[in-house]
């Protein structure tokens, strides 16, 4: 589904990302770990075409993504809070998008009503602007938004961040069922090992820019992450 | 202390990207200051021969006395809608050892270095320069200017008060408008024991502590106000306010642009900086009345009022317009991985545009006082603005990358917020142009061949929508990725 050929990003002579392959196939749903600056967001941003990749390029779909827009329809994200519209409720900013992905009222409300459980009453029928939400409670709005309109691709960044403990738990269910029941690829990143050890198949590891390790994830996986965050601290 | 906070807004101030990036901002904005700066002191050094001259039985003192309410009226209103509170990020300073009371003192003594406490510095000083040198006393001087002074910090601490608090702002305007409403029917008049109390103030030096006095007293109140609220639970972190839903599906027959017009219309009505410019354009609805009272306009330069027809339904689509995609700068990222072509995007905010610029059509219809002529060039500008003043403001904004905080009211003067000098320079044509396409038609043909070149040229635009939208488009792609970088910079 996504493939990443050669791709770089320097800023100033900084190298910041440098992937010389990397495959994702459709319905993976595949995390991405990395110490603070290994370049996570800068791969989510290149795959949104939000910056200008160095050289190289990220093809979703086979569309090229900073060449076409066509990958747009069956994308969508939730990097930070930059990604919600501060003056309006959630239900006018579900609504919205939902507009922008060609769905009407009543599908976004038949979306977002199984989503009660992981709204937790916070999020619906609250009469506040986003912008007045929690931290907390403007990811909840932004990762179901992020869902609206059955996109093929969905990426979120850091989404367990800021999340109490029940909605990180219910979190990790809807993404295994993106993922398994219908065949969405999700991308993930995380500096949580075990939550993401929990939710992926697959786990690439990111240092200043480069993948050190990318694994299947099995019962060894989180002890092997633990292990190689643990050394490169010590160093 | 006080070091430090200074050192920190000094850092603000400088390491902002949008500053260190443009040069020419910072001269432009040294020009600018000087060049007001400088009428107001020509103004204030000729005030005195221009009263002398315009009331010559009266000591000019005197007259400028009588007059002076309405200059701290013009402050008074300028302020509220200009004028931004300070603000101070007080959160990191809460846990830190410093006096609250420090804090307070600093944030209310850095509003005394407003721009416009020195405006009525720079007008008075000369003024009273002028004085002493025409032999008049020097103690009354002495204390009649500084009166005027501690009356100016005074309406700078009113001003405070009345941005924050609600009561405050209900009080005072009701207050104003009775006045000014009682002065304009001739009921009674406040300027006249005002200015008698100016005077007094002139001829009785001693009642300096007047002025004194109510400023120290507004000051004081403002502090109490804000230690009262030093607190991050109450006027620190904003007042969150229960939000009535609005509907606006009747909308949707604008068909594709319709999400992202209701979505402008909710913009607008739900922030700060917006309804701000919102209300501005409403006030250049009366442009013409500068121009269209005027004799020598309308008799001899019409191609003036070409102008002023501009302003007057253009004033919405010159404010907002401007600032496109900076309205947006909050969520630009959003906007750009989501599934929206450039064009649906420009084209709601051209539809926007025009809509307001036909309302500002239909509310200028009083103007038919002045004459069908005058209501024709309102005609004909109002399509000048459709067809080609739009095009021309998008196509500014897509070099326009400051980002806009949307719940802020603009400063005036010290902001730099969405201004740059490419700006100015699309800022032109758009006021010079009609009057060019009117005046050479109307100079060498007629009034009216005028008329109809300025309302054809609009028209013209209107025809070729799909070619400029598509040049248009073009260029924001094109500055994508630098737009994304620079909103994505938080101030």
């Amino acid at each position: 589904m996504i493939t990443t050929s050669n791709l770089s990003k320097k800023y100033n002579d900084n190298l910041v990302l440098s992937i010389d392959n990397l495959n994702i196939p459709k319905g993976q749903s595949f995390g991405l770990v990395g110490n603070n600056g290994a370049g996570k967001t800068t791969y989510f941003s290149l795959l949104l075409d939000l910056i200008q990749p160095t050289t190289g390029h990220i093809k979703n779909n086979d569309i090229s993504v900073h060449e076409s827009e066509a990958w747009k329809p069956f994308t969508s994200a939730f990097i930070d809070e930059s990604f919600l519209i501060g003056y309006l409720t959630a239900e006018e900013y579900f609504y919205f998008i939902g507009e922008l992905r060609g769905q009407n009222k009543a599908d976004v409300d038949a979306l977002v009503s199984q989503f009660e459980d992981f709204f937790h009453g916070e999020i619906l029928g609250q009469k506040k602007f986003l912008r007045d939400l929690s931290k907390g409670n403007q990811k909840k709005a932004g990762i179901v938004a992020a869902l609206i309109g059955n996109p093929e691709v969905i990426i979120l960044d850091e989404p367990f961040a800021n999340l109490d403990p029940t909605t990180q738990i219910r979190l990790k269910q809807i993404v295994k069922d993106l993922a398994h029941k219908r065949g969405v690829t999700v991308l993930i990143s995380s500096h949580d090992l075990m939550h993401i050890t929990d939710v992926c198949e697959r786990i690439v590891v990111l240092e200043k820019g480069m993948i050190v390790k990318d694994l299947e994830t099995s019962e060894a996986t989180l002890k092997e992450l633990e292990t190689h965050f643990a050394g490169t601290e010590i160093n | 202390m006080i070091k430090h906070f200074l050192s920190f807004e000094w850092k603000q101030f400088f390491r902002a990207s949008y500053f260190q990036k443009g040069l020419a901002i910072k001269i432009l904005l040294i020009l600018a200051s000087i060049y007001f700066g400088g009428i107001a002191i020509i103004m204030g050094g000729a005030l005195f021969f221009l009263l002398r001259k315009a009331i010559p039985n009266v000591d000019p003192i005197v007259s400028i006395n009588n007059f002076i309410i309405y200059w701290f009226l013009f402050e008074i209103l300028i302020r509220y809608f200009m004028q931004q509170l300070p603000v101070m990020n007080i959160k990191p300073l809460m846990t830190i050892p410093i006096k609250r009371n420090t804090v307070i003192h600093y944030l209310l003594g850095k509003t005394t270095l407003s721009f416009f406490n020195f405006l009525s510095f720079l007008v008075f000083l000369p003024f009273s320069i002028v004085l002493l040198i025409e032999g008049y006393p020097v103690l009354n001087v002495f204390c009649w200017f500084t009166s005027v002074i501690f009356l100016t910090l005074s309406v700078n601490y009113l001003n405070f008060l009345v941005n924050k608090s609600n009561l405050v702002f209900y009080v005072i305007a009701t207050l104003l408008i009775t006045l000014i409403g009682l002065e304009y029917y001739g009921i009674f008049a406040i300027s006249k024991p005002v200015g008698t109390a100016f005077n007094m103030l002139y001829e009785i030096p001693f009642l300096i502590v007047i002025p004194l006095f109510i400023a120290i007293s507004l000051y004081y109140l403002n502090f109490k106000y804000i230690k009262k609220g030093f607190y991050l639970d109450d006027a620190i972190s904003k007042k969150v306010k229960e939000v009535n839903a609005t509907d606006l599906s009747w909308m949707n027959r604008f068909g594709s642009v319709a999400p992202f017009l209701k979505n402008d219309v909710k913009m607008i009505m739900r922030n700060a900086r917006p309804k701000q410019v919102l209300m501005m354009s409403f006030f250049f609805l009366f442009y013409g009345l500068f121009f269209f009272t005027q004799e020598m306009y309308v008799e001899k330069m019409p191609y003036i009022l070409a102008f002023a027809a501009i302003f007057i339904t253009g004033g919405f689509l010159l404010s907002f317009g401007q600032l496109v995609p900076s309205w947006d700068s909050e969520y630009y990222k959003m906007l750009m991985s989501q599934n929206i072509p450039y064009r649906q995007y420009l084209e709601s905010k051209w539809y926007l545009m025009v809509v307001a610029v036909i309302i500002a059509f239909i509310l200028s219809t009083p103007y038919i006082y002045f004459g069908w002529d005058i209501y024709f060039m309102i005609a004909a500008g109002a399509l000048f603005n459709i067809g080609l003043n739009t095009f021309i403001t998008l196509f500014g904004g897509a070099l326009n990358r400051v980002p806009i905080e949307l719940n802020t009211k603009a400063k005036a003067f010290s902001n730099t917020n969405g201004f740059n000098p490419t700006q100015l320079l699309i800022a032109l044509p758009k006021m010079i142009l009609p009057i060019l396409i009117f005046f050479i038609p109307y100079h060498f043909i007629s009034f009216n061949a005028g008329l109809i070149a300025l309302a054809a040229s609009g028209a013209l635009g209107i025809v070729f929508k799909n070619f400029f939208l598509n040049k248009i488009e073009s260029i924001y792609q094109n500055g994508k990725y630098k737009t994304i970088a620079a909103f994505g910079e938080k101030n």
